[in-house]
């Protein structure tokens, strides 16, 4: 049997009488990068927030490999702490000496060596969002959380990240679960996309990481078409589940 | 009162230009100068609104004799234990409401319905209370500086970006160290303009007080010398009073510089 890091297993989530989540089931396993794509307000980051434990579950269980799993998220916007400089914001400003040096470390691993003392104001969008993805990685995450980490970015620096991101979580082995409502972001950055629609998962296809463009074209058309269906024919739910 | 050129932020230039430095100057210089010919040419009566050189000579002979230090330093002493006090407290107060929904649920509330009683109203109160003594000046001003300290640390706390709150719990931040590195630096600039104007208030309180009751204090020299019709000297007190209300805004405006230098490290970019 193979290892899984997390598995939502029937999960649901409401709000008062209002259903963000009903009946989501997926794994994740160790090393893949995992799309979640859909529509806004179709509930990913909900599900997002259920995995890092921000909140529980109104209905069914999370299994984590361990307890003690070191979830990251990289939220949308940076959330980086504006009175802090950008290395002070990925020690949290700590005084040991070791967290110091890592965080120098992993500030020049995503090429912004020269930025530590520079306050979030002074960087760009981008700049932004790769000292954030550095503060992610500062505790060595098993699992790497990221609710549409480049929404706010132009279309360039979007890409010029999509390859960043894609090349650190890589190299580092991680485990990443990307959210996102760009169907041709998630052809071209996962090995497994699911598709989430009105607060469950409704399909799954694989990725097209590492291909080229015209993979990833028919990749994410096929995903489009599945988030634009006017409404979900069961049977594909289940032909999703019978795959795995 | 004359707080205004104090009030406008201008953005810091590397190399200000000279006229930037002088403008400011400009009218309060012409209004001295002019006032000054009005009463040395006779056109003012010098009896009523004795020459800027008058009022001048008159703070050299009360500073030479002592009596300009013992005053001002026994109202700066009021001032700042009226303020440290009440400033505690206030500030105490605000961080636990603005943390803690007991403590909200519980202080609150009433604290709305004391702020609304004006505190110089309490002097009849205070003075048969306390008495003329220190005790009475002190509270009040401590009553004074209490509220808006109060209100702005609540304020700033309840109001630090939620998103930023919930980044330092998903990062793992203890309950302290989300206190320490997230919410008090994003309450400090709103604590901050509390204080900022709590220092205003300290001083008005502190006027009122010493000039309706007290034996000594800036406040006292001047009722003093207004009984002996003594112009020069009341004109000095108003001018102490501006000196030292311009001189705690300055420490207040160096207080959040020093606090908020990462407001103003702005990218410029097009
Ligand atoms: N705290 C909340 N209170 C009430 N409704 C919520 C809350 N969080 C999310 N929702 C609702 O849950 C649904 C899913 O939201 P969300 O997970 O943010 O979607 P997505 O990330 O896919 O855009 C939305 O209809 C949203 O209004
Ligand atoms: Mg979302």
């Amino acid at each position: 049997m193979e290892t899984t890091l997390i598995t939502l297993d029937r999960i649901g989530k409401t709000y008062g009488d209002k259903t963000a989540l009903h009946d989501v089931n997926f794994t994740i396993y160790p090393g893949e990068f995992v799309a979640l794509v859909g529509m806004s307000g179709g509930g990913k980051s909900t599900i997002l927030r259920l995995i890092a434990e921000l909140e529980q579950p109104t209905a069914g269980t999370i299994t984590r490999a361990q307890a003690d799993l070191v979830v990251r998220v990289m939220f949308q916007n940076d959330r980086l702490l504006p009175w802090m400089t950008t290395l002070d914001n990925l020690s949290f400003d700590s005084h040991d000496k070791a967290q110091q040096d890592k965080a120098k470390k992993t500030l020049a691993s995503v090429g912004l060596k020269d930025f530590a003392d520079q306050y979030p104001n002074q960087l760009s969008g981008g700049q932004k969002q790769r000292v954030a993805l550095a503060r992610a990685l500062m505790a060595d995450p098993q699992l790497l959380l990221l609710d549409e980490p480049l929404g706010a970015l132009d279309a360039l620096t979007r890409r010029n990240m999509q390859q960043f991101i894609g090349q650190v979580c890589d190299q580092g082995h991680l485990t990443t679960l990307l959210i996102t409502h760009d169907v041709d972001e998630a052809a071209r950055m996962a090995d497994r996309i699911i598709v989430i629609k009105n607060g469950t998962n409704v399909y799954e296809a694989a990725g097209a990481k590492g291909q080229n463009a015209e993979t990833v074209a028919k990749v994410a058309e096929e995903v489009l078409q599945v988030i634009l269906r006017p409404d979900d024919d069961p049977t594909q739910v289940e032909a999703v589940a019978a795959r795995d | 009162m004359e707080n205004v050129t104090g009030m406008t932020k201008t953005k810091k230039t590397h190399r200000p230009l000279s006229w930037q430095r002088v403008l400011p100057w400009v009218i309060p210089v012409l209004i001295i100068l002019a006032w000054q010919v009005a009463v040395s040419a006779g056109w003012l009566n010098s009896n009523l609104l004795p020459s800027p050189l008058a009022v001048l000579q008159d703070g050299v002979k009360l500073a030479a004799s002592g009596e300009l230090m013992k005053n001002v330093s026994i109202s700066l002493f009021r001032a700042l234990t009226g303020f440290a006090i009440g400033g505690s407290i206030g500030f105490i107060l605000g961080m636990a409401n603005g943390l803690s929904k007991v403590s909200r649920a519980l202080f609150d509330s009433t604290i709305q319905m004391l702020r609304n009683i004006p505190h110089l109203s309490l002097i009849p109160l205070v003075i048969i209370l306390l008495g003329i003594g220190e005790g009475a000046k002190i509270s009040l001003v401590a009553v004074g500086v209490m509220f808006p300290v109060y209100i702005n640390t609540y304020h700033g706390i309840t109001r630090v970006d939620p998103e930023l709150i919930e980044m330092g719990k998903a990062y793992g931040l203890s309950k302290r160290q989300l206190l320490a590195k997230v919410i008090f630096p994003g309450a400090l600039p709103t604590i901050l303009v509390g204080i900022r104007y709590a220092l205003g208030v300290m001083w008005t309180t502190l006027i009122v007080a010493e000039t309706i009751s007290s034996s000594s204090g800036i406040g006292y020299m001047a009722t003093n010398a207004q009984e002996f019709m003594n112009m020069d000297t009341v004109l000095l007190c108003i001018l102490m009073y501006a000196l030292l209300g311009k001189a705690s805004d300055l420490i207040a405006k160096a207080l959040e510089d020093i606090c908020l230098g990462w407001q103003q490290t702005g990218r410029s970019e097009g």
